[in-house]
């Protein structure tokens, strides 16, 4: 038996061993093309954009894919029987979604499948329903597997973002904390103020938002459950209460406090209320974010003059210098991988938004903008959301996480910013 | 005025041989011996006169007479007697020279007269002389005057002649330089004229020398171009054939991996998970047309979307670039592996 093994593995391996090997380093720099074929319905549709269109619009979203335009397509299929894989591979397409959306009751059901053109093969098949009234989440839904079926990283097409939007009638200024889907639509507001918010932050189960409001006349430090509304004021100390930061286990904050002199970086257990003081130094330490560990965590300091970005490795290690490249690197943001630090960057007297690779420690500018504030990356690390200028009004812009496209969100009313992208909640 | 000089100069006498001076001469003499024995005295209050004789005796004033001295007188008796015997013998001394000088004084007077007679005479002589002289000079000089003017009217006709003659031989000698001036002009616009074309001509020649000259450069350099492209034309062949042989000889599978590498690379759209740790091997079977017969993952690289990033990639040429020499195909891509490992991320 031995033996037989060993004569088939000689037999196999030795033209094997002299066979051809080429090695493909490089991938193509385009987006991928995709053709997301209008599904078929049967029932009364709710009246609004179709949810092939929303899953389009997503994967576009992220510049690692490029839709075919369905004026475009030799048939309009919608199921695999009726997918002829010779056409789309004519139309040099790499994958085809096509679904079938049957009304039930006060329901809408989708079936969905995704097939590899040159593979001919179906690579995933589902079956999704939503509320009449929740389409829009069934297309992120859907645009979420799409995404991770292709990508093999899941999609963030469902999460939410949080925003502060200000506007002015006459003197008044009205701030509004408003909570919407990633593609900017039903955007819901959650809090009003006429005295700022700030720094809304989301807790891990992306249930909560802890934020800065300046409602009392002084800046705290507040939690607020989204599904009941209700607040707690966590953090309401002498002087700076700012930069609220959830722990992965949404027990406790990492906040900026200048209660003892100066401002320094502490960790507040939510439950006692408790503070555990993190950063001992005369400059400004704050704008604490944990790290992908969830041991240490990155901040803004001065300590050398200017704004620079550090991290610690633990509560008790020493601070390391992250960012050389200019005399302002501020609001440090890390994926969740470890892999990148994402910052405002001051070059040239223009703000942009730039990243370092934390393992090559090399720079990259990502945006061409030239007033960028507050970077949020998505939770797949894949997408990144800040606020520029647009016109004279903030608006927020996503792009993808290594500068490739640019998508603007729609423009709302007045300025828009401070945005936090939610995490994945499964 | 200098006519006149002439005119004394021309009697071709010097002044002291002329008649009148001569007269004068003469008359000075001749009162000069009357005036030496004379006593005479002339009144220094005469008018002079108006002749030129007169003024002669002012010039030649006659020497002052002598003055008789008186004697002291003699004893009284004898000096009486013979006072009175002196003083007869005195008287009659005297009434002899009185009757003595009456005598001479006569004849004084009479040469005196003889002299004035003759000396009228003479004068009018010399008168007439003179007068005729003076006609003689009248005519003489009128005769001259009218010479003179004859002589200048010649002189004046000669001179408007000279002067016509000049004017005429300097407007011929004005239209004469003019006529130079105007063929030296002409000779020298048609000096420069025949220069401009010389020039232009050696200049033409030079030009035409010159582009002779470039073109035959030109021509050697496109020659030389020629020769070297040509030369290079068959290095490269050279070259292309050696490579090609020796792609041929050695691999020329080389060739070919790499417009195979080339076409995947287009074709693969590395997913959004993939790392640079990631490595997938597929191996690949082909037909001789270049149509893939099959495929199979033999390595998984851990990543489902990987895995089929490359076999999507695989699938999706038509036909794989492929040698035409059987013998290659078959001894390299009839089947072969295909490693997918990212080395460059977007």
């Amino acid at each position: 038996m031995t033996w037989v093994l060993a004569i088939a593995v000689m037999i196999g391996s030795s033209p094997a061993s002299a066979e051809l090997l080429i090695r493909i380093t490089e991938g193509a720099d385009s987006a991928i093309p995709v053709a997301v074929v209008p599904f078929s319905e049967s029932g009364a549709m709710p009246s609004g954009d179709k949810i092939s269109s929303i899953v389009q619009d997503d994967l576009t979203m992220t510049g690692e894919f490029r839709p075919l335009p369905a004026e475009k397509m030799l048939s309009l299929p919608a199921k695999g029987d009726d997918v002829y894989f010779r056409d789309w591979r004519m139309l040099g397409q790499r994958y085809v979604l096509v679904g079938q959306l049957t009304r039930k009751g006060d329901k809408v059901e989708a079936r969905y499948e995704l097939f590899d053109v040159n593979r001919e093969q179906r690579i995933m098949g589902a079956t999704a329903s939503s509320s009449v009234n929740s389409t829009r989440t069934l297309a992120h839904h859907i645009s979420d597997r799409v995404y991770e079926a292709i990508t093999g990283v899941p999609g963030a097409f469902s999460t939410k973002l949080a925003y502060v939007t200000l506007e002015r009638s006459g003197d008044e200024p009205l701030y509004r904390l408003q909570v919407s889907d990633v593609d900017g639509k039903r955007a819901r507001v959650r809090l009003e103020s006429d005295e700022p918010i700030l720094s809304p932050a989301w807790s891990p189960d992306a249930r909560k938002l802890a934020y800065v409001s300046f409602e009392t006349g002084k800046p705290a430090i507040y939690i607020h459950e989204l599904s009941t509304g209700n607040r707690t004021r966590v953090a309401d100390y002498r002087g700076l209460n700012s930069a609220p930061a959830w722990s992965e286990d949404g027990r406790s904050l990492l906040v900026t406090l200048s209660k003892d002199g100066n401002a320094e970086i502490y960790k507040l257990d939510i439950e006692s209320g408790s503070l555990k003081r993190l950063t001992n130094h005369w400059a400004i330490d704050t704008e604490p974010t944990w790290d992908h560990t969830g041991d240490g965590f990155y901040f803004t300091s001065d300590r050398s003059g200017g704004p620079q970005i550090y991290h610690k490795a633990s509560e008790e290690a020493e601070p390391r210098r992250i960012t050389f490249g200019s005399r302002y690197n501020a609001r440090p943001r890390p994926d969740n991988d470890g892999k990148y630090v994402y910052y405002v960057h001051q070059r040239d007297k223009s703000f942009h938004i730039a990243r370092t690779n934390l393992k090559t420690e090399e720079e990259t500018v990502l945006t061409r903008t030239d007033s960028d504030e507050s970077p949020s990356v998505a939770p797949n690390g894949r997408m990144l959301i800040y606020a520029t200028k647009q016109g004279g009004n903030s608006v927020l812009t996503v792009i993808a996480a290594d500068g490739g496209a640019a998508y603007s969100l729609p423009a709302s009313k007045g300025d828009v910013r401070e945005p936090a992208w939610s995490p994945i909640v499964r | 005025m200098r006519g006149h000089e002439r005119d004394v100069i021309s009697t071709g006498q010097p002044p002291w041989k002329s008649p009148v001076a001569l007269s004068i001469l003469m008359h000075g003499l001749v009162l000069g011996v009357a005036l030496a024995g004379w006593s005479w005295s002339v009144p220094k209050d005469d008018p002079q006169p108006p002749s030129i004789s007169a003024r002669l005796v002012t010039q030649n004033e006659p020497e002052p007479s002598p003055v008789t001295e008186p004697v002291d007188q003699p004893d009284r008796d004898e000096e009486r007697r013979q006072e009175e015997q002196e003083k007869q013998r005195q008287e009659e001394a005297e009434r002899r020279k009185a009757e003595e000088e009456e005598r001479a004084r006569q004849e004084a007077r009479r040469i005196q007269q003889e002299k004035e007679r003759e000396q009228e005479r003479q004068r009018q002589e010399e008168e007439a002389q003179r007068k005729r002289e003076q006609q003689r000079k009248a005519e003489e000089e009128a005769a001259r005057q009218k010479a003179e003017a004859e002589a200048k009217e010649r002189e004046r006709q000669k001179a408007e002649e000279e002067k016509r003659r000049q004017e005429e031989a300097a407007r011929k000698a004005a239209e004469e330089k003019r006529r130079a001036e105007e063929q030296r002009k002409q000779e020298e616009a048609e000096r420069k004229a025949r220069e401009e074309r010389e020039r232009l001509e050696a200049e033409r020649k030079r030009k035409e020398r010159e582009r002779r000259l470039q073109e035959q450069q030109l021509e050697a350099l496109a020659d030389e171009a020629q020769q070297q492209r040509e030369a290079d034309e068959r290095k490269r062949r050279e070259a292309a054939a050696a490579k090609a042989r020796e792609a041929q000889m050695l691999s020329e599978s080389q060739k070919y991996q790499a417009l195979i590498r080339e076409r995947l690379s287009q074709a693969w759209y590395p997913p959004s998970s993939a790392t640079e740790e990631m490595t997938a091997r597929l191996q690949i079977t082909l037909l001789p047309t270049g149509e893939l017969a099959s495929v199979k993952l033999v390595s998984s690289s851990g990543n489902t979307a990987f895995d089929n990033s490359a076999l999507g990639a695989v699938k999706s040429l038509n036909r794989y670039p492929i040698p035409d020499d059987r013998d290659t195909f078959e001894s390299y891509f009839r089947q072969f592996t295909i490693e997918f490992n990212p080395r460059r991320l977007r």
